[in-house]
């Protein structure tokens, strides 16, 4: 356990050695210049085969080689990765990345606007790339995210950022993200006894009034669609509905944020009448609508896996086995911490999931292809094939493990700067204990 | 009003006034009454005759001893005589009551009273800075929760509506209670007929508790539990010094200052010193044990309020020795027809419905003595129905009848005067046609004090029924008419019944002693317009006159036919065909107490063997062996006996002894949190700046599935803190989580008593809003004096009761210092005996603490998150804290902005006692993977950082003398594990704490089981209740 132990921190002291040169903070990476292979690594393709001292090949940005052995262009860098491994660049499937800086201080929050219907604001024009908490998030080997607008009934539309970039612009990964919807609540929860509800609460009717509102709202949209399309030039433009027609169109899929069983149902059921695509997101109980998911074809973000049953009365491993619940069931899904000081910790909980059922293989799938597929970007990243992005990653060892190091971060063949504000602190504060003498 | 009263009935005629409590003491010979009141006589003097026989009726004269047809003579409100043969005196006026049942009447234990509408008690003062509304007068305690010298009888005014809901259920007298405050004040006994002088028995009765607090956003103290709890506790140190003080300044004015002057202080001495019962409301079987412990610690003489939940904890319970006061208030029949409506139930809740309604049985079992209130009941009216269930259920009807007679009488100090039908005791009765814990039996009449109150209607003023009416004109062709008349007796409604199923509803109609009119549409009899018509009715025949549409004069007589009888809805249905079926009676419920109850709860503590073996493991002893591949460890008598290779049980425990095979699995010391807010009931008084007198320790809460599921997560131990929302905050309990036990037995008695502190944004209230600015402090800079501040008058009050002590003379002659719970606290902090756990993040803060506990000359034991501590981790060594910080938390508010997950590892490095804390429900469950973070992020060692999660917490709670290895001598808290405790992959399978199971994957498994089926069971069991498919009927019908 020594030996490796001191590899690590040998890395890490090279990495950060070598990054403190370039300024205090973390410069974007440049395009990739020249071919490099890494050579010695067990390859993790993900779409295919693992693939143990094999090679692998990128120019210009993209994978063109992955096997034994592969070709050696002219001007190609060979590095030797040998006892390390290598897996697609993880994705975190939803996020506030880049959204917020710091919870509690209003000024740094720009994840949800004010009133309930606003499909058309957009993610990504508010994602700041000089965002601390970027360089922290792809230190664990998390080369994109989803980055999301939350609150109301219908929140805005995400996109798929690139960790790593000068500009949002750069950033995006097009084709990426949907629109964002909060199934409303249905479920009116009882009390213990002796506490009553107040007299003026309805739930009931609460409940009704925010699902006749949903169907108002796509019901004016579909009809806007129909007017615009119609080419007749009567109908003013409204923003709020014109952001509904990409899931109209079926060109972008609708994220449904539904936890309980009774949002799950009836968001499928709501889906499958009008046509749309969806995505579920949360999707606590899902262990009860295997079959519905299965039969309709729905992709799952799980949010999250590190956290409490949902009643007092559920085992309490509930949210730990549901990855493998639905990874029996035949569902494809990705995994999402929540709370962004946690997100960085997404291949922790991958871990978890596998300590409690689910296989390896499909973990790590759930962090790439899975994540990929269902975010829109799986034709461009998620799987280590020629063709797709050169977006993965080095680790020391088992990345779902907390004792692992990421070594590299390659996006789009760009070596990223893995230095972060965590390590900028922690190599100045040592100077600190080294200029007293406490340590060496 | 009262003349019509008189007309009313013969009986009712109010008697004579006197004062009950004076004939209580005694029973005097010959009844004396006692005309002549205080109060000056206006006009003639009033003297009603108040003798009375009642004749031939079921007399049950204390529970247990029947008449079966006997005669009670009532004399100027009291019992003269009562017998089979009693001689009835010739001046009484003789009631038959042939056929009736005759009871004592009912105590009705429970009454809160509101004196006037918008009264709502106490929500003045406050201190520190709570900023005050009304002011009280100077005289009063300076907390508006703090009430004791008010009397609930001030302003009282008892509704006659409020009066006569009662009368219907037989109660004869009510122990009536003020409703607000923490300290409500006193109650009293009053007799339930007309509100006047004459209605109170006592006063005096109890003094009134409650755990009650101020709401957000009212923030005035106590804003919870906890300062609830610690303010009755101040109080009644306060009350006993008091008395104390003015005693001594009596003797000795000359020498002393004299002590202020305050009613509630001296009227809750009284109450002390009277040994008077303190009455505490509590709302579950844990509120009954914290009402215990707080009776035990002041040896107050201890009353329950109860709610129903003590059949949970019979033996706790009883062994309070408190007098229970019970409601009836069974749950209803949960929702369950839908899976989606069963997933919002419990299975706790499902439980409480099978067994709530055998509560008073149980109890009764468990030879608890209790009285039955209905009170806590959503409508009264459902008290009766509610007991017939408990007595069909099994309750026994003596039992039940006591508790609503002999024992609330004995209890209340009423035992010779009320309760019982004998000589000498106020006339106080109930009449019933039949047995009372029938719901069909109807209440008839109460007796209070000698005087008649009707309950039941009195048939002469009953119009309902079927009659026959003649009439002297032509109405259509008809000269006779049929007549129903159905509803209340007070608002009847009727109609004209013409065939099968025609019928015309009498409109106007209105029925009472003196006058009986309704009007008739007469179009649909052949005639036209409106029939008035107006009569009398005596008994069961009518007559009077009616105006025709012409306005010609008629007359009419009429003869009820039949009865009214309110089954008719039944017979209509079986004519419908919808049979309703027979219900068969209620057996009690076969569950056994689980707890906590509900789901993963415990029928009892898990057995500890003799001696258990673990063979074979990888042993991460966290102490000087290391870790050991292919060890053994042994423990005997719940500590650990040896630790190694090739151990074996000692011969003596073979026995009883447990081997676990640990061939691939881990064995490491029991995990510790040292930063939990789980298994509270209660996590922050935040309604002032220095809270050092609460308690978490009053508030822990057993009840909490986090510990379940914690221990599920290889957590032994963890520390419970007061939350962040002052610089100091309350005093911590430090427990071990053992599942299903009671809260004083989670809490670990060998860990030093600590405190929290809390510094930087929270308690400068920086993200609360922008309500939040006023209270002190609102800078880092005011932390530090406020903190500052406290431990200077800690100080002082330290040298104030030294100095006391240390003088016998001064003893006797000097008034004492007063004891102040929160100063008291605070000095154990400077004496060494109370250790700091300090909420802290920045770097400057942390310093500035550290220069306050130098200056002060004691040790931070620990700061808490000290998210910066790895900017002065020299600073907090040389200091001598420890620190307990997250893993990887950042980011979410601004003191957060330079946290970093290398915080760990530099503060271990540089010589800081570090731990990875969890302050989450959740992440408590993951301490093992959080202490792989220092590996990742630090580069310490495995075992380093596994030290972070188990010995090094143990040191910073100093409980490392028997906690946080796996070292001989130590308790056996441990966890195997199926495999390396760092990674990710690894599951907890066992928890052991003290040699004793409480968490085992297999019996996590049957418990599933268990759960589902107990689950289905129940489910199916509501499913088949008739109550189910009523309350769905009655639900249909509403929406209807």
């Amino acid at each position: 356990m020594n030996g490796k132990r001191q590899l690590i921190l040998i890395t890490i002291f090279l990495t950060l050695a070598m990054m403190s040169l370039s300024g205090s903070d973390q410069v974007p990476a440049a395009k990739q210049d020249h071919p490099i292979v890494l050579m010695g690594g067990v390859i993790h393709t993900v779409s295919g085969d693992i693939i143990s001292g094999g090679e692998i090949l990128f120019i210009n940005g993209k994978i063109t080689e992955v096997g034994a052995t592969v070709s050696r262009p002219a001007n190609v860098e060979v590095i030797d990765i040998s006892g390390k491994t290598v897996y697609p660049g993880f994705i975190l499937a939803e996020s506030t990345l880049g959204l917020t800086e710091i919870g509690a201080v209003r000024a740094t929050n720009d994840y949800r606007e004010v009133g309930s219907i606003n499909p058309n604001v957009r993610a990504k024009i508010a994602y700041n790339p000089d965002s601390e908490h970027i360089p922290v998030v792809r230190t664990n080997g998390i080369a994109l995210a989803q980055v999301v607008p939350t609150g109301g009934l219908l929140s805005g539309t995400s996109a798929v950022m690139m960790l790593d970039g000068w500009t949002w612009e750069d950033t995006e990964m097009p084709g990426g993200g949907g629109v964002w919807m909060s199934w409303p609540n249905m479920v009116v929860r009882e009390r213990r006894s002796g506490q009553r509800r107040p007299a003026e609460d309805d739930p009931k009717k609460a409940i009704r009034e925010a699902l006749e509102n949903l169907d108002k709202t796509f019901d004016e949209a579909e009809a806007y669609h129909k007017a615009i399309k119609s080419g007749t030039g009567n109908q003013k433009t409204d923003l709020r509905l014109a952001g509904l027609i990409p899931v109209i169109e079926k060109k972008l899929p609708l994220y449904i944020r539904a936890s309980h069983v009774s949002q799950i149902k009836a968001a499928v059921n709501w889906v499958n009448r009008r046509g749309y695509r969806m995505v579920l997101v949360g999707a606590r109980d899902s262990w009860m609508v295997t079959d519905l998911l299965k039969a309709n074809n729905i992709p799952v973000i799980i949010s999250t896996t590190h956290s409490l049953p949902s009643r007092r009365w559920q085992p309490y491993d509930e949210a730990y086995t549901l990855p493998a619940t639905l990874a029996d069931a035949g569902i494809t899904f990705a995994l999402a911490p929540g709370w962004h000081p946690q997100v960085r910790n997404l291949p922790f909980e991958a871990g978890t999931a596998v300590g409690y059922g689910l296989d390896r293989d499909r973990a790590i799938r759930a962090l790439t292809l899975d994540a990929a597929t269902i975010l829109g970007v799986g034709d461009k990243v998620g799987s280590l094939e020629p063709g797709k992005d050169a977006t993965l990653i080095v680790v020391d060892g088992d990345p779902l493990e907390i004792r692992s190091a990421v070594v590299s971060l390659y996006i789009q063949g760009r070596h990223v700067d893995l230095n972060n504000h965590h390590r900028m602190m922690n190599e100045k504060y040592k100077q600190r204990y080294r200029q007293l003498g406490i340590t060496d | 009003m009262r003349l019509r009263n008189r007309f009313r009935n013969f009986a009712d005629q109010a008697l004579p006034i006197f004062q009950l409590a004076v004939i209580a003491i005694g029973v005097i010979p010959g009844i004396q009454a006692l005309n002549g009141q205080v109060r000056p006589t206006e006009g003639l003097h009033v003297n009603t005759p108040g003798v009375f026989a009642l004749t031939g009726a079921s007399i049950h004269t204390e529970p247990g001893k029947v008449i079966s047809s006997g005669t009670i003579v009532i004399r100027d409100g009291l019992i003269e005589s009562v017998g089979r043969s009693v001689r009835v005196p010739k001046d009484a006026v003789t009631i038959d009551l042939k056929g009736k049942t005759v009871y004592a009447g009912f105590i009705e234990s429970v009454w809160e009273t509101k004196a006037k509408e918008g009264d709502g008690g106490g929500h003045r003062g406050g201190r520190n800075g709570g900023g005050t509304a009304d002011k009280k007068s100077v005289d009063e305690h300076w907390n508006a929760r703090v009430l004791p010298a008010k009397s609930v009888l001030d302003g009282l005014e008892l509704k006659e509506k409020d009066i006569k809901a009662l009368n219907a259920l037989g109660f004869t007298v009510a122990h009536v209670m003020p409703h607000a405050g923490v300290f409500r004040g006193n109650s009293a006994l009053v007799h339930l007929a007309h509100w006047g002088p004459e209605a109170p028995i006592r006063s005096r009765v109890t003094q009134t508790m409650a755990f009650e607090s101020s709401r957000w956003p009212d923030r005035h103290y106590p804003s919870s539990l906890l300062g609830a709890i610690a303010l009755m506790r101040q109080t009644l140190l306060d009350a006993r010094w008091y008395e104390k003080a003015w005693n001594i300044y009596g003797k000795n004015q000359r020498t002393n200052e004299q002590p202020e002057y305050n009613r509630d202080l001296e009227s809750l001495a009284a109450d002390i010193s009277a040994k008077r019962p303190f009455l505490f409301s509590a709302s579950d079987e844990l509120a009954v044990l914290r009402a215990g412990n707080i009776a035990k610690e002041f040896k107050l003489r201890l009353w329950i309020n109860g709610n129903g939940y003590e059949y949970r904890q019979l033996a706790a319970i009883k062994a309070l020795g408190a007098f229970l006061i019970i409601p009836v208030n069974f749950p209803e029949a949960p929702k369950v027809a839908t899976l989606e409506e069963e997933l919002q139930v419990s299975y706790g809740q499902l439980r409480h419905w099978d067994q709530a309604p055998d509560n008073a049985q149980r109890l009764a079992d468990a030879s608890v003595r209790f009285a039955l209130t209905s009170s806590q009941l959503k409508d009264r009216k459902e008290f009766r129905a509610n007991l017939a269930r408990a007595v069909e259920r099994g309750l026994d009807k003596t039992k039940a009848l006591a508790a609503l007679t002999t024992t609330p009488a004995s209890r209340f100090g009423l035992g010779q005067s009320h309760g019982k039908i004998a000589k000498g005791f106020v006339a106080n009765l109930v009449v019933t046609d039949g047995d009372y814990f029938d719901k069909k039996t109807k209440v008839q009449a109460v007796w209070v004090a000698g005087k008649k109150v009707a309950v039941a209607p009195d048939p002469m003023e009953d119009f309902r029924g079927e009659w026959s009416v003649s009439l002297s004109a032509d109405m259509g062709g008809k000269r006779e008419l049929i007549l129903k008349i159905k509803g209340e007796a007070a608002k009847p409604e009727g109609e004209v019944v013409l065939g099968e199923d025609k019928t015309i509803a009498l409109e106007n109609l209105s029925a009472n002693r003196d006058a009986i009119t309704w009007t008739l549409p007469a179009d649909s009899l052949g005639g036209s317009g409106k029939w008035r018509f107006s009569g009398t009715q005596l008994f069961d025949a009518a007559s009077g006159t009616g105006l025709a549409s012409d306005g010609n004069r008629f007359s009419w007589t009429a003869i009820r036919t039949a009865p009214f009888s309110e089954d008719k809805k039944d017979e209509q249905g079986d004519k419908n065909g919808d049979k309703k079926k027979e219900k068969p009676p209620e057996k009690a419920s076969n569950l056994r107490p689980l707890y906590p109850e509900g789901a993963y709860g415990r029928t009892g503590p898990p057995k500890q063997p003799a001696a258990i073996l673990v063979k074979n493991a990888t042993v991460w002893t966290m102490g000087k062996q290391g870790v050991i591949m292919g060890g053994d460890v042994l423990m005997v008598g719940g500590k650990i006996s040896a630790v190694g290779k090739n151990l074996s049980i000692p011969r003596k425990s073979r026995g009883n002894a447990v081997v676990i095979d640990g061939t691939g699995k881990h064995v490491t010391p029991g995990l510790i949190d040292a930063h939990s807010h789980t298994a509270m009931a209660s996590v922050n008084e935040g309604a002032e700046a220095v809270t050092s007198e609460v308690r978490i320790k009053d508030v822990t809460n057993s009840d909490d599935i986090n510990i379940y599921r914690q221990l599920a997560g290889g957590l032994t131990m963890a520390n419970g803190l007061h939350g962040s929302a002052n610089p100091i905050g309350g005093q911590n309990a430090v427990i071990k989580l053992r599942w299903g036990l009671l809260p004083d037995k989670l809490i670990e008695p060998r860990a030093p008593q600590g405190i929290k502190f809390a510094l930087g944004e929270n308690v400068k209230q920086s993200n609360w809003g922008d309500d939040f600015v006023t209270r002190y402090p609102q800078t880092r800079m005011g932390v530090d004096q406020i903190v500052r501040d406290a431990f200077q008058a800690a100080k002082e009050y330290d040298a104030n009761w030294t100095a006391y002590n240390k003088s016998s003379k001064r003893k006797k002659s000097e008034v004492p210092p007063r004891r102040d719970l929160e100063l008291e606290a605070l000095a154990e902090i400077l004496s060494g005996q109370r250790i700091v756990h300090a909420h802290s993040y920045r770097q400057d803060e942390i310093l500035s603490l550290i220069r306050i506990a130098d200056d002060f000359n004691f040790t931070i034991a620990t700061f808490t998150h000290v998210l910066e501590g790895y900017k002065v981790a020299a600073e907090i060594a040389k200091h001598g804290a420890g620190g307990s910080t997250f893993s990887d938390w950042w980011g979410y508010k601004f003191e957060v902005i330079d946290a970093i997950p290398f915080n760990g590892a530099i503060m271990a490095r540089a010589g800081v006692v570090t731990s990875f804390n969890s302050d989450s429900g959740d992440l408590a469950r993951r301490l093992n993977t959080e202490g792989a973070k220092a590996v990742r992020y630090g580069g310490l060692t495995d075992i380093e950082a596994l030290a972070f999660v188990t010995i090094n917490p143990a040191i910073q709670l100093k409980v490392d003398k028997f906690a946080g290895s796996l070292e001989k001598g130590k308790d056996a808290d441990f966890v195997i594990w199926s495999g390396d405790p760092l990674s990710t992959y690894t599951r907890a399978e066992q928890t052991w704490i003290e040699g004793r199971k409480y968490f085992d994957l297999d019996e996590d498994q049957k418990m599933r089981a268990e759960i589902k089926s107990g689950r289905a069971r129940l489910i199916q069991k509501i499913l088949a209740s008739s109550e189910a498919s009523e309350s769905s009927g009655a639900k249909q019908g509403k929406h209807k």
